[in-house]
């Protein structure tokens, strides 16, 4: 209580000077017509400044669970876009008013990547999803850019993906202008390039063109764009041409991928086996 | 020490009536001079006795700022004004104070003190005491351009009339 007292005679002047300063402010702030816009929209300003900063940092808190939302909904509209692509490619010259039973041939699973190598010769990605989320070996991934590569082994939680980085990866694909068809592998180089072959040689091709999934295998539906042709020569007395391929995606950024169900994986491998007998 | 709390409360009621009836009304029209304010009510701060407690000379300009606003019709901006002018005048008055010192007792006598420390003193104080004003009317230093010319005109035909009244009235304290 005396250090308050002694508080006021020292500084009692300046509290009042305060007190009524504040008074005064309020008074303007209030009764007048301009001042009091003018707080208005200071104040306005401040707290809005003050309010977005929270509200984009909070937004930063829930990123993971907006993140995976969006995975989801990206899956449902991808198999919705691939499945209707299917359709329209295998009906090309029937009526489509008679579109409500488009055949929902591939499914997506969006998964998070746990791990990676690029840098190896065989190069492996860890999925943080696995057999819990119906994932089986033999699926294909891919991105949203382009294919990523096959599941190999499934755990209850993990799963493990040959990348298409790999030196037995082999990949069916062809030229999309025109269909000419061939196998992608990788030379094991560059992470963003790979190489068409057995490519025939009468094909046409072109600097440019744009590679994309056959849809001959079950492993990748149709049609998923791969790269474009930087270069092309004829293989030294062979029959074929080796095309060098940009890939569109890059594989040592990714860090969300889907894994592709197919719902006729073992009806389509068994007529193909039973071919083969 | 006794204060000489009648003529206080005289010069209060003159300057009030001075700046409401008279001065508030004149005004120029052309050019720059429209920016031109005439000010006498701040020389009842500036003429407080030298000695007065302080938060009596706060209260007091509280009281005057108010009186002047309801006239005015700017509620706040001149109590708000004039409450700094007080809190700041012992600041002012060490900036401007003569070799030999004030006397507390006879405080600013003409005679005594001299035109050109009244001239500096009345300077001073109503340069800042413009420029607070006009920023709080303004409310925001976007205006700063029509604050200083505000400040500056205003301070010329102010300071020229509150000169004018202190070699008419002659003030003894």
């Amino acid at each position: 209580m005396r250090n308050l007292l002694l508080l006021i005679a020292r500084f009692g002047s300046t509290i009042l000077f305060v007190f009524l300063e504040v008074i005064c402010f309020f008074l303007i702030i209030n009764y007048n017509r301009s001042q009091k816009e003018i707080w208005a929209h200071s104040a306005n300003l401040f707290t809005g400044s003050v309010n977005s900063k929270v509200q984009s940092t909070s937004d930063y808190f829930y990123l993971e669970s907006v993140n995976d939302s969006l995975l989801t909904e990206n899956a449902k509209l991808l198999a919705e876009i691939i499945n209707y692509r299917i359709y329209s490619k295998n009906n090309e010259y029937q009526d489509f008013e008679t579109q409500d039973s488009i055949l929902q041939e591939y499914d997506f699973v969006p998964s998070r990547i746990c791990g990676k190598t690029v840098n190896l010769r065989n190069n492996y990605i860890t999925l943080c999803r696995g057999a819990k989320d119906s994932i089986q070996a033999g699926m294909g991934v891919i991105s949203s850019d382009g294919i990523v590569g096959i599941v190999k082994n499934v755990s209850d939680n993990y799963a493990q993906v040959m990348t298409i980085l790999h030196g037995q990866s082999q990949i069916s694909s062809s030229i999309m202008s025109n269909d000419f068809h061939g196998t992608l592998v990788w030379e094991g180089e560059d992470a963003r390039k790979m190489s068409l072959i057995t490519l025939p040689k009468h094909a046409k091709i072109a600097y440019g063109d744009t590679i994309v999934t056959s849809g001959y295998s079950t492993v990748f539906p149709f049609g998923i764009q791969i790269g474009t042709i930087s270069d092309f020569e004829i293989d030294g007395g062979g029959n074929s041409y080796k095309v060098d391929i940009d890939l569109f995606n890059d594989i040592s950024n990714l860090s969300h991928v889907y894994v592709v169900k197919s719902k006729f994986v073992e009806e389509k491998e068994e007529i193909i086996s039973e071919a083969d007998q | 020490m006794k204060f000489p709390w009648l003529s206080i409360f005289i010069r209060f009621v003159i300057l009030v009536l001075l700046q409401v009836v008279i001065f508030k009304r004149i005004e120029f029209t052309t050019g720059i001079f429209a920016y031109t304010q005439f000010f006498v009510y701040p020389i009842w701060i500036m003429l407080m006795p030298i000695r007065i407690p302080k938060p009596l000379i706060l209260i007091g300009a509280f009281i005057m700022g108010l009186v002047i606003d309801m006239f005015y019709d700017s509620l706040g901006v001149h109590a708000a004004t004039l409450v700094f002018m007080a809190f700041i005048r012992d600041f002012i008055l060490n900036l401007v104070e003569p070799e030999v010192g004030y006397d507390p007792n006879i405080s600013f006598n003409l005679k005594k003190i001299g035109l050109l420390w009244y001239a500096s003193y009345i300077g001073i104080f109503l340069l800042i005491h413009l420029f607070v004003y006009f920023s709080v009317e303004a409310f925001s230093f976007v205006y700063m351009e029509e604050i200083l010319i505000s400040t500056v005109m205003s301070l010329i035909f102010s300071s020229l009339l509150m000169i004018i009244l202190i070699l008419i009235f002659n003030p003894k304290y």
